[in-house]
């Protein structure tokens, strides 16, 4: 039966209940009569399969009891033994047999052929894969190495708190610094007011001498950031961090005005 | 190096994919190589959501036993079509599960599986998929939990205790015609969520 297309709205309805199999009884024998026939609703059940499917992510993940492989596989070794037939050859049939086999030997040695070469094809498929595999797990690793940076640096024994607080040019900002002498520094800021154009935030160190700087800052468009930045081990005690504008590229020194300071103790 | 990453995460689940189209092919050819594979790269999300239905350890093991020995005698009847092969997997699973829900409900519920089993990730699991599957859980889990109680509840109800919109409005008190027009709210919600398609 063609679905009217009043029915065919209320049918396509019942799409999404359909993919997590929520339809019962008539419904569901209605509905999956109408897929038969309709293009646009299967198409829509398909659109809801992934929902379907990521709501089995959300439960809590248990593995599964290290010994339920063992049985699974063995399940599927037992039942892949076919039972062998023996069967009686009567000796005058031999020599039609022996006719058989030699066809037969020819078209077996094809097929062994072919599947030679369909393994040869397999294989150098499995080797870009190991291949992609390997690339991707360096970047996974390079990236787990980025976010293990500010670890290292927070849990350092000699780490320590520096807070800053926003200067008269913008009282509203301030930002927080971790700094571990041996292992560099983790900075967040937030209300930092955005960049002119052709200028940027700079980190200074300042120091008995001159103040050494520790590096730039850009600020997202909410004027909060949060960055690592390596620091050099002979750096003298410092007194205070500061954060000035600077030109685009940033200065030897500190020119501008400042923006957050914090004493450190 | 984010934006790279970023790229690598978009195309890991198609790679996925393809892998796993790749193994159930082979077991279609009776390659048991392909069922190990299979086994390693899934066992863990389907073990999980049997556990999740039918709450029991032993009962989540059979469940697991009956999907993979209909795999391997079916795998040549999947269907690529018709969805991936992990969906296939899960409605699988969650379809003998349920079975079992339906048929033990009558009994007494006897011990809770521990809710505090591990959630480690497990050795077997190739490192690809471990990624894309710990991120996907957050991303579900997030969507999941922006719906209102109003529709995630029947959601939850249907998906996990295998509840009958019938059985939902009488169990939730609210009228049918409620029931299916909340679910299919979440379910359009969580769609949009999940793969950025407006409904």
């Amino acid at each position: 039966m063609i679905a009217e297309p009043k029915d065919h709205e209320a049918l396509r309805e019942q799409a999404a209940l359909n993919a997590i199999g929520a339809l019962t009884g008539a419904e569901r024998s209605t509905f999956e009569a109408h897929l038969d026939e309709c293009a646009d609703c299967a198409a829509e059940v398909r659109a809801f399969l992934p929902v379907c499917s990521a709501l089995a992510q959300s439960v809590p993940q248990h593995d599964p009891p290290a010994a339920l492989r063992g049985r699974i596989l063995a399940l599927a070794r037992r039942t892949s033994e076919s039972p062998r037939r023996t069967a009686a050859v009567a000796p005058w049939l031999a020599a039609a047999a022996m006719l058989v086999l030699t066809a037969g030997l020819g078209i077996y040695t094809t097929q062994l052929r072919q599947r030679v070469r369909t393994l040869e094809s397999q294989l150098r498929d499995a080797l870009v894969r190991v291949d992609n595999g390997d690339r991707r797990l360096a970047v996974a690793l390079r990236s787990a190495a980025d976010a293990a940076a500010p670890m290292a640096i927070l849990t350092a024994p000699d780490v320590r708190r520096i807070d800053l607080a926003g200067q008269p040019v913008a009282p509203q900002a301030a930002a927080r610094a971790f700094w571990s002498p041996s292992r560099g520094l983790v900075m967040t800021a937030s209300n930092l007011p955005a960049l002119p154009a052709g200028r940027t935030y700079q980190l200074w160190f300042v120091t008995a001498r001159a103040p050494i700087s520790a590096g730039l800052l850009r600020p997202d468009a909410g004027g909060t950031l949060t960055t690592v930045l390596s620091t050099p081990a002979d750096l003298p005690q410092p007194a205070a961090l500061a954060v000035t504008l600077e030109p685009e590229g940033g200065s030897p020194g500190p020119t501008g005005e400042k923006y957050l300071v914090g004493l450190a103790n | 190096m984010w934006l790279l990453w970023a790229m690598v995460s978009a195309r890991m689940p198609a790679v996925a994919a393809e892998v796993d189209q790749r193994a159930l092919e082979q077991l279609a050819r009776g390659d048991e190589s392909a069922l190990a594979e299979l086994y390693d790269r899934h066992a863990r999300l389907l073990y999980s959501l049997a556990l999740r239905i039918v709450r029991h350890q032993a009962d989540a093991e059979d469940v697991l036993q009956e999907v993979f020995s209909q795999v391997w005698r079916q795998a040549s009847r999947y269907d690529a079509s018709r969805g991936s092969v992990v969906g296939w997997l899960v409605t699988l699973t969650r379809g003998r599960a349920i079975d079992r829900l339906r048929r033990e409900r009558v009994k007494p519920d006897q011990v809770r599986a521990e809710d505090d089993a591990r959630e480690v990730a497990d050795a077997g699991m190739p490192a690809d998929l471990r990624l894309v599957t710990a991120e996907q859980a957050l991303q579900v889990r997030a969507a999941l939990g922006a719906l209102p109680d109003n529709q995630r509840v029947p959601l939850e109800l249907a998906y996990f205790e295998g509840l009958t919109q019938a059985e939902i409005a009488e169990r939730l008190v609210v009228p049918l015609g409620t029931v299916k027009t909340r679910m299919r709210q979440a379910l359009l919600r969580l769609r949009e969520a999940l793969t950025g398609q407006k409904p």
